[in-house]
């Protein structure tokens, strides 16, 4: 056979079963391969053995006592036996222990119908004891308003313990007492304070650790389960949906499934409780002369709209239409919408939320190597051996992603290199900057400047890739004359960092053959981002790292489908593809396609449409999901842009700031409510599946797209979202073969060709520009709006259990800062600029740098006005993320 | 009496001997370490020790020299020393007398160890109560930095040696050599599954060797007098040199004796120990430390080496002789150590921290008088089902005292069991009736 003659393969039996396994494959894993479920309570594929339940205990020939096959390796020739009857007795003889003090409460425990501890039981216990003793008896806790301990359930696997540790990186918990008092606590002497990912409730082989949110409400074979993709950020996570009868019972993940692994973060596991809150839209609403809301059918709805529309065409013609879609919805949905705006209206008025930033990171990546994805996966992280995160704490924004490069540092020991604002202090959530091996502390309006000083440590340390200079000498000369216009002395000045420092991070960087750069909002959401993504990979190029194996640069998505957005030609400047809007054979065959005409005027990206609004050219928009009144700030002047609007219409679950200007408001369904598929941020097609049914009368977009088309008589009709899909395939060939990996594409060598000859040459005269925006001497705090672990958007702030673990935003500031301003944590303070002034609360915190003022954007309401409007010349994206303020302790009488 | 020359406990008998450095180095202090440094190759050392036949004298007897050799001959990284003074064992006090009363014989041992092995660091992991062992260690390790035995620089040899005194928490658990490398790295005291083994991922995942401290108290001697001389000395082959066996219980003259290996349970109690102390004959003895099943005066003759303790269904163990005199409660006695175990189980693996618990209910009722035959049945299941099921040997351990007393004194049991008529009225407990009434 050819395996025997594979070094890296090892042949054994087990019960009587032959099966070759690679080499250093766990006994119970093999045994698995070959149909024997061995039981277990302590071992997890994820986790490093412990050995300690001692329920998976085999015989394994010419060794003396029975072995945990969880921890024992195979060996070439082994012979394992499970089902001899003293292996059988060692079984039962453990189970007769942890039943010796396990309560006898299965009909009142969550856990009950899922449990292993019961599983088991029925296979091997009688169902009387021999213990006749007083059971050991630990009162109820609670970690927190979310999770439920009973420890008297517990089996002391400490599976828990370790998932916190080894694949979370928190160590939140661990055992306390000794012997079989040993209780699973959380070290602090207040309630469980962590990142809530719900790991130890899944992972809890018993009862022990259960969710509060669902307690008491179902027995687990009461569950229908949907699996589906969860939409609080780009990482596209696999979760599996449990609802009874109609109610939404709780969220979970699979081991081993989806891009997620199982994993889960608290967006995740607590916050599905968003799509059913009270205050979602449960029929179409047409605003009266009196400017109030009536409830209104679907027909009169859409008939309004219809005509509307109607009327407005014809008298300004397709180009008076400008539409925005959020990058929530699903593909289908977005690429019906751009269809609806650019086919059905004759608008080039398209835009969505990926405009917010994550244009900023695919358009660089299209100019310079042609790909509009990542050219690395998650796999690729795990892989890595050198990382460098710029601009995110990426286990706030992105925590899966964020996961994998835990995994990397810890486990693969890569080398990690962060360039982020906050600081390596211990906090309750973990702080990647924490795990670098080397750490930048960039101010977040410094992150242009530090790239162009790791450049520099490049060019001046001959780091450079040895054949560059001869393979494309222009681009090299051009980037090194570029770069040597700024001084080092001006670099250490404005950054902080020291040359040094500089230096040994491009030196381990460029020691690397594995080498990824992660970039985060903190570059996406900032001034210049695209220049920054561009220098970026021009960084990548000059190290040698550009287009090998492993290597690439990946921007990360922040809603769960900016990818797909972008994909589905639902900004201005792509048609599906994403192909350039202006591509004639394109168009062309859309125009088949679609038989239609498309619009020829110049697409107007998001901002634009705002502006032409107010100066009238644009007479109605048809906003689906967003919120632009309140997300975009005040200098904007979009709710004055809006108003002067004749006709406006929104589709939306709740009644926002923005669909509160609206002539119509027809009510959409959420995320669990519909089919479809999402794209993640590396570019993997997902399907989304739906849940439970819609809310009230809300229905899908695209069913609300469709019907729109129909009553304006040009039809687009489908039956499903699947027949959508199959349209985008038509359009897009090959598009979300759905395979275990994500599609990984390679840089195109003649994009990267031409760039490195004369594309470099775009922009170069501004991009390498150091600029220093100086603080007024008033206003010497720079506040950023930031994002948290516990939310994402707005949306997660209607979900109760996410609330449960933060409810409001707090200014965020370093103690050095608090300490002059007479601040401490709790404390109201008065934050104010030119644009205003609003009072919140404190908190103080280690890793927020000197000089620097943090509040999270889900709760920033009020804080809002303080920030200033600014858009990119080149990628229209609009920033407001920092603004200059001013801090001022505020005594509580003057409250 | 007889007389054997003592090795060990030699110098501090000395009157006037104070353990200081003078005065280990008046009696020839340090000498093996200069030649330790100067003259022998490491490998030559492991071979010296491997033919002085030493064991290990914490408890498993495993043999030094072997220990050593598993250490990786080509790493180049870290590799740690760790010196194993979490004297826990009920009935063992010797340790402690070593290095309170002689630190410098064991800070030799652990340079000598330290070059053998190639190691640059040592810790001694000390229990936490010896307070004062840990106060005196850390003044003889200053005194040798001082004169250059440890340090930067041992003896003008370029070769570093530190030594750092590391105190446990409270746990017995410490003293087994996987958890003790947890505690050190700050983790919580729990034994390691095995493989990999110490000896190539032991402290921080490096190759370690951990030695408790009568065997490195040896090295010196064993370098200073030969391999031939220690290996002559006891019961040869397999049980070379002096134990240090601290006898505790019902004898006249408890304490620490030095005495070559091979000598007799007789000789040591009647002989060394002064007989029993009151009138009353033997009844029972623990040979090696509460970890060791119980042996009857018909044991007297057995030799104390750990073949012959071995073959009498004991271990030598840890070298505490426990005696008890006719009249001595055998139950209780269980129930006593049992309940020292119930405490100690880390709670790691299922079987010994139920089965610990369980255990210690049971024989508390029995000797409660709230006791059934039943129960002698559940007790000898449940020793079966703890027994080589656990991660480290505490398991065996534990279940020690409760085999040895049933298989010897089993109508002890069965007579407090017959006396058991009522539910004691004194009990908090819940009253617990005979599952057939």
């Amino acid at each position: 056979m050819a395996e025997s003659n594979n070094q890296d393969l090892v042949t054994l039996t087990v019960d009587g079963m032959t099966t070759s396994v690679p080499q250093g494959t766990l006994v119970i894993e093999a045994a698995r391969q070959v149909g024997v479920m061995i039981p277990h309570f302590c071992y997890h594929p994820k986790l490093t053995p412990d050995a300690n339940c001692r329920m998976c205990l085999v015989e394994i020939e010419k060794l003396p006592r029975l072995q945990t096959s969880c921890s024992t390796k195979v060996a070439e020739g082994m012979v394992v036996k499970s089902n001899v009857p003293h292996v059988d007795e060692a079984r039962k003889s453990v189970l007769e222990f942890i039943l010796a003090n396990h309560p006898l409460d299965c009909p009142v425990c969550d856990q009950g119908g899922r449990c292993d501890l019961q599983d088991f039981s029925h296979q091997y216990t009688p169902t009387t004891s021999r213990f006749t003793e007083l059971k050991r008896v630990f009162p109820k806790e609670y970690f927190s308003p979310l999770i439920e301990t009973q420890m008297n359930r517990c089996v002391q696997c400490m599976r828990c313990v370790r998932y916190c540790d080894q694949v979370m990186d928190v160590k939140a918990l661990a055992p306390s007492g000794r012997g079989t008092l040993t209780e699973i606590k959380h070290f602090s002497a207040h309630e469980l304070d962590c990142e809530f990912c719900g790991g130890c409730v899944q992972i809890c082989p018993v009862g022990a650790i259960t969710s509060r949110l669902s307690m008491y409400d179902f027995r687990p074979w009461m569950l229908k389960r949907t699996d589906t993709i969860c939409t609080y950020c780009g990482d596209g996570c696999h979760i599996t949906i449990q609802k009874k009868q109609d109610e939404l019972i709780e969220v979970n993940s699979t081991q081993g499934v989806g891009r997620n692994n199982g994993d889960l973060c608290a967006r995740g596991f607590f916050g599905y409780h968003a799509s059913v809150h009270p205050d979602r839209i449960m029929h179409p609403l047409i605003k009266q002369q009196d400017g109030r809301f009536a409830q209104a059918t679907w027909e009169e709805a859409l008939e309004l709209v219809a005509e509307k529309f109607q009327g407005i065409k014809t008298a300004f013609g397709g180009n008076a239409f400008g539409g925005l879609v959020t990058s929530r919805c699903t593909n289908e949905e977005l690429y019906l919408f751009q269809k609806f705006m650019r086919g059905v209206l004759g608008s080039n008025r398209v835009d969505s939320s990926a405009r917010f930033g994550h244009v900023n990171g695919t358009l660089p990546l299209l100019s310079v190597q042609g790909t509009h994805r990542w050219t690395a996966t998650f796999e690729d992280i795990v892989d890595a051996d050198a990382l460098l995160l710029i601009g995110t704490n990426i286990t706030e924004t992105n925590p899966i992603t964020g996961l994998k490069v835990k995994q990397a540092v810890k486990q693969g020991h890569a080398i990690l290199v962060t360039m982020e604002s906050l600081l390596p202090a211990r906090g309750t959530i973990s702080n990647i900057t924490l795990l670098a091996t080397h750490h930048l502390p960039v101010r977040p309006d410094h992150y242009h400047i530090a790239i162009v000083g790791l450049i520099k440590s490049v060019l001046d340390n001959g780091l450079v890739d040895p054949g560059l200079e001869t393979r494309a000498p222009e681009f090299f000369r051009a980037i090194k004359a570029a770069i040597d216009s700024t001084s080092w002395a001006h670099i250490e000045e404005v950054s902080g960092v020291s040359r040094e420092v500089f230096s040994q991070s491009a030196h381990a960087f460029s020691s690397s053959t594995r080498g990824m750069i992660i970039v985060g909002q903190g570059v996406l959401r900032s001034p210049r981002g695209a220049e920054m993504v561009t220098n970026l990979l021009d960084f990548l190029i000059l190290t040698g790292r550009h287009g090998q194996p492993g290597c690439g640069l990946c921007p990360l998505a922040e809603e769960n489908n900016d990818q797909g957005a972008i994909e589905m030609g639902a900004t201005a400047e792509f048609l599906p593809g994403p192909i350039a809007i202006g591509h004639h054979d394109t168009r062309q065959a859309l125009s088949k396609l679609w038989e239609v005409d498309l619009p020829q005027e110049p697409a107007s990206s998001l901002m634009e449409m705002f502006r032409d609004a107010q100066a009238g050219q644009v007479k109605a928009m048809y906003i689906v999901g967003e919120n632009p009144v309140e997300s975009l700030p005040q200098t904007g002047k979009i709710k004055e842009a809006l108003e002067s609007l004749e006709f406006l219409v929104c589709q939306e679950l709740f009644l926002t700031e923005t669909a509160q200007l609206a002539d119509v408001v027809l009510p959409a369904c959420s995320y669990v409510e519909k089919d479809g598929t999402f794209t993640n941020t590396e570019g993997m097609v997902q399907p989304v599946r739906q849940a439970i049914d819609p809310i009230g009368e809300s229905r899908p977009d695209w069913e609300i797209f469709s019907a729109l088309s129909v009553v304006m008589d040009q039809p687009m009709e489908y039956g499903e979202a699947r027949d959508i899909f199959k349209e985008i395939r038509s359009v897009i060939p090959g598009y979300g073969l759905v395979g275990p990996v994500a599609t990984r594409p390679t840089p195109k060598v003649d994009v990267v060709q031409q760039y490195l000859q004369e594309g470099f040459a775009h922009g170069l005269a501004t991009r390498y520009v150091c600029t220093q925006d100086q603080p007024a001497s008033d206003t010497p705090f720079l506040l950023a709006s930031t994002q948290s672990l516990f939310h994402s958007g707005k949306f997660s702030t209607r979900s109760k259990g996410l609330l449960q673990i933060q409810s409001s935003g707090a200014i965020m500031l370093n103690p050095s800062d608090a300490k002059k301003l007479g601040i401490a944590s709790g404390d109201s303070v008065c934050v104010s600029n030119a644009h205003g002034a609003v009072t919140t609360i404190a908190r103080v915190l280690n890793r927020i740098p000197p000089d620097v003022a943090c509040f999270p954007e889900h709760f920033d309401q009020d804080i809002r006005c303080l920030f200033e409007l600014h858009i990119d010349k080149e990628s229209h994206v609009p920033y407001s993320k920092l603004t200059w303020v001013r801090l001022e302790r505020v005594e509580k009488g003057d409250v | 009496m007889p007389t054997h020359e003592k090795i060990l406990l030699k110098n501090m008998d000395q009157p006037g001997y104070t353990g200081s450095l003078k005065d280990y180095e008046a009696v020839g202090g340090y000498q093996a370490l200069r030649r330790v440094m100067k003259e022998l190759a490491p490998a030559d050392l492991i071979d010296i020790v491997k033919q002085s036949g030493l064991r290990g004298r914490g408890g498993a007897g495993f043999p030094t020299g072997v220990k050593w050799s598993f250490i990786p001959k080509d790493y180049t990284g870290p590799k740690y020393l760790c010196c194993n003074a979490d004297e826990s064992e009920p009935g063992t006090f010797k340790d402690r007398q070593l290095m309170e009363r002689d630190p410098h014989q064991v800070l030799e041992g652990i340079a000598i160890a330290c070059q053998a092995i190639g190691a640059e660091t040592a810790y001694i992991y000390i229990r936490g109560e010896f307070r004062l062992g840990a106060k005196i260690l850390e003044h003889a390790i200053d005194e040798a930095r001082q004169a250059r035995y440890l340090g930067e620089n041992v003896l003008s040899s370029g070769v570093p040696i530190q030594v750092y005194v590391h105190a446990g928490a409270g746990a017995y658990i410490c003293g087994e050599e996987t958890a003790l490398l947890e505690s050190l790295e700050g983790k919580r005291g729990m034994p390691r599954v095995k493989p990999p083994f110490p000896a190539t991922h032991g402290l921080y995942q490096k190759p370690t060797v951990v030695n408790n401290v009568e065997t490195l108290a040896n090295l010196p001697h064993i370098v200073t007098r030969g391999a031939d001389w220690f290996a002559s000395i006891g019961s040869p082959p397999k049980s070379t040199g002096t134990r240090i066996f601290c006898l505790s219980g019902h004898v006249k003259q408890p304490g620490n004796y030095e005495v070559p290996m091979g000598i007799t349970f007789r000789e040591l109690i009647y002989e060394h120990a002064g007989g029993m102390r009151g009138e009353k004959p033997l009844k029972a003895f623990i040979p090696g430390g509460a970890s060791a099943s119980f042996l009857t005066e018909a044991h007297l003759d057995v030799k104390l080496d750990f073949e012959s303790v071995a073959q009498a269904g004991s271990m030598l163990g840890s070298g505490g002789v426990t005696v008890m005199e006719e009249g001595t409660s055998m139950v209780w006695a269980a129930l006593r150590l049992m309940e020292f175990f119930y405490h100690e189980s880390c709670g790691k693996c299922t079987p010994c921290r139920e089965g610990s618990s369980w255990l210690v209910q049971v024989l508390q009722r029995i000797v409660d008088r709230r006791g059934r035959m039943e129960d002698l049945q559940v007790l000898a299941d449940l020793c079966q089902n703890i027994v080589g099921r656990t991660v480290c040997a505490f398991g065996d351990a534990e279940i020690a005292p409760i085999v040895g007393t049933l298989q010897y004194w089993r109508n002890e049991y069965e007579d407090l069991i017959r006396e058991s008529t009522a539910i004691s009225t004194t009990s908090k407990e819940l009253p617990v009736l005979a599952l057939n009434s």
